[in-house]
């Protein structure tokens, strides 16, 4: 088994304002990720997060603490979530992720054991 | 002698044995150098004692007790490095044979090549990593292939097989549900490096022709297990008849002979006469996948030129039906243009110059140099003339800049 984070971006939208229908699609969409998942592997851990517009990023300048508004990088997409899982191979979390809501992105990548 | 016996050896099975030690061992990270180091002692024993009766068993033996020694010194230091994935069942199902004489499985080749181009590597790296393990084409001759420094493209492979450990790309064949998607990429990987070979460099082209032959050799390595994948099939076809042109393409000083002025008497016509073997292997309403279909359609455009005497009696009608058949499949402003010339040489100039007005290339010089060939074949010479200048300014490779300019000076 190998562990990856699935990172998840997509643009901006209003889950607020959102219909029914579409919240069901993505209920379902995520339920038949977590399905799969479990069936192939494990997952670790998960997490919805709060737009990019509401985060803070902390970096060192020239030896001093610089705290900005707003994410890493500027782009279109923001990341809103993430997956930890454990899957047998690549092939298995490509299958995986393509369960998930076809507006997303997804970035997979390897969990590196440092113990 | 022996040197000759090595080299065929290793030229002919370098996949099978990476295949084999990856299936045995599944660290890619060491059978490379394993069977690198294999063939260096090789090239001394055998010179001294005789080629052995079995060589390919030999070289396994020796590449096998390398990795041994390294997976032992490893335990030594008690680290643990990634291991390469295969699928489950082929470890257990092959576990008992694995273990007595190292029989080559042919399946374990494909899984190298599905593993080697895998699309979560990088096109250009995929066809340089396929090159290098399934070919056994050296690094020197993989980076002279891509027009980039040997150290560039050590650094490249060597980055591609890092992924496919650290990402866990499987050295497995997927589903059947997944496959045909695969052996599409196999495809284009494969032509990737071919047209590689014949991309304009500064370099001496004809050796870099012989190398774009090795990525017919990767095709065929393919079809010799999945002997009816058609998108490998037409893609040999089209490969075999670009290539079966490589001699007649360079003329005097290096220069590039268009198709029409090409001495036909230096073209292949053992490589021209299996393509065409291959093309009639296909049905009028052959089942491909749409990459497959292009690939057809442009093979069999490039038999329509492979089968004329003289390029005076090349069916052009036939042609433009090509190009409209594949431009319904793959729309693209290159085969848009080609079509274009067809159309020019089958109802003339002034036909082409209107079939040319649908064509938006922004960054390249061929439209223009296309318009003014056209207008100066209609007589309208200063037209012809600013079209060519326009071509001109805009052509970046010096062969082709060349001719241009000899046109304007044949204008007056």
């Amino acid at each position: 088994m190998r562990r990856y984070l699935i990172l998840i971006a997509y643009e901006p939208w209003n889950w607020n304002t959102a219909t029914e229908e579409t919240r069901a699609a993505f209920f379902a969409q995520h339920g038949a990720f977590s399905a799969f998942v479990a069936e192939h592997g494990r997952e670790v851990a998960s997490a919805a997060l709060d737009d990019a517009d509401t985060a803070t990023t902390v970096r060192h300048v020239d030896g001093k603490v610089v705290v900005t508004d707003g994410p890493f990088a500027e782009t279109a997409e923001m990341i809103g979530g993430y997956y930890e899982v454990e899957l047998p191979d690549l092939d298995t979390a490509i299958a995986a992720v393509t369960l998930l809501p076809p507006s997303y992105s997804l970035e997979i990548r390897p969990v590196i054991d440092i113990t | 002698m022996s040197d000759a016996e090595l080299a065929r050896v290793v030229r002919e099975e370098w996949g099978r044995l990476i295949a084999l030690l990856l299936a045995r061992f599944r660290r890619l990270d060491l059978v490379e150098d394993a069977l690198a180091d294999a063939v260096e002692v090789a090239a001394h024993r055998w010179r001294a004692d005789g080629v052995p009766d079995n060589p390919a068993a030999w070289l396994n033996t020796a590449a096998s007790r390398r990795v041994l020694d390294r997976l032992r010194a490893e335990a030594m230091q008690q680290r643990r490095a990634p291991l390469l994935v295969t699928d489950s069942e082929h470890r257990q199902s092959r576990a008992g044979a694995m273990a007595d004489t190292g029989d080559l499985v042919e399946d374990d080749v494909l899984r190298l090549v599905l593993m080697c181009t895998h699309p979560a590597l990088a096109p250009e790296a995929a066809s340089a990593l396929a090159l290098r393990l399934v070919l056994g084409v050296s690094t020197p001759d993989v980076a002279r292939l891509f027009l980039v420094p040997e150290s560039t493209m050590a650094a490249r492979i060597t980055r591609a097989k890092k992924k496919i450990v650290a990402a866990g790309i499987p050295f497995a064949v997927p589903g059947a549900g997944l496959l045909p998607e695969r052996v599409d990429t196999v495809a284009q990987t494969a032509y990737l490096a071919f047209t590689a070979g014949y991309a304009p460099g500064s370099g001496p082209d004809l050796l870099r022709a012989g190398l774009a032959g090795e990525a017919l050799r990767l095709v065929r390595v393919v079809l010799a297990q999945r002997p009816r994948e058609s998108v490998l099939i037409a893609l040999l076809a089209l490969m075999l008849l670009q290539h079966s042109r490589r001699d007649a393409r360079v003329g005097a000083e290096g220069a590039l002979v268009q198709l029409a002025d090409q001495n036909r008497a230096m073209w292949h016509a053992p490589e021209i006469a299996e393509a065409l073997g291959l093309l009639r292997s296909f049905g009028p309403t052959p089942a491909l996948t749409l990459q497959g279909a292009a690939y057809l359609i442009q093979a069999q455009i490039a038999a329509e030129h492979a089968t004329a005497d003289t390029a005076a009696v090349t069916r052009w009608d036939r042609i433009v039906r090509r190009y409209d058949a594949l431009l319904q499949l793959t729309p693209s402003p290159a085969a848009q243009l080609a079509r274009a010339v067809a159309v020019a040489e089958s109802e003339g100039p002034a036909a082409g110059l209107d079939a040319l007005d649908d064509v938006h290339m922004p960054a390249s010089h061929r439209p223009a140099a296309v318009r003014g060939e056209l207008l100066a074949r209609l007589g309208r010479t200063d037209a012809a003339r600013a079209a060519l200048e326009e071509a001109v300014g805009q052509c970046r490779n010096e062969s082709e800049a060349t001719h241009l300019r000899k046109r304007l000076t044949e204008l007056g």
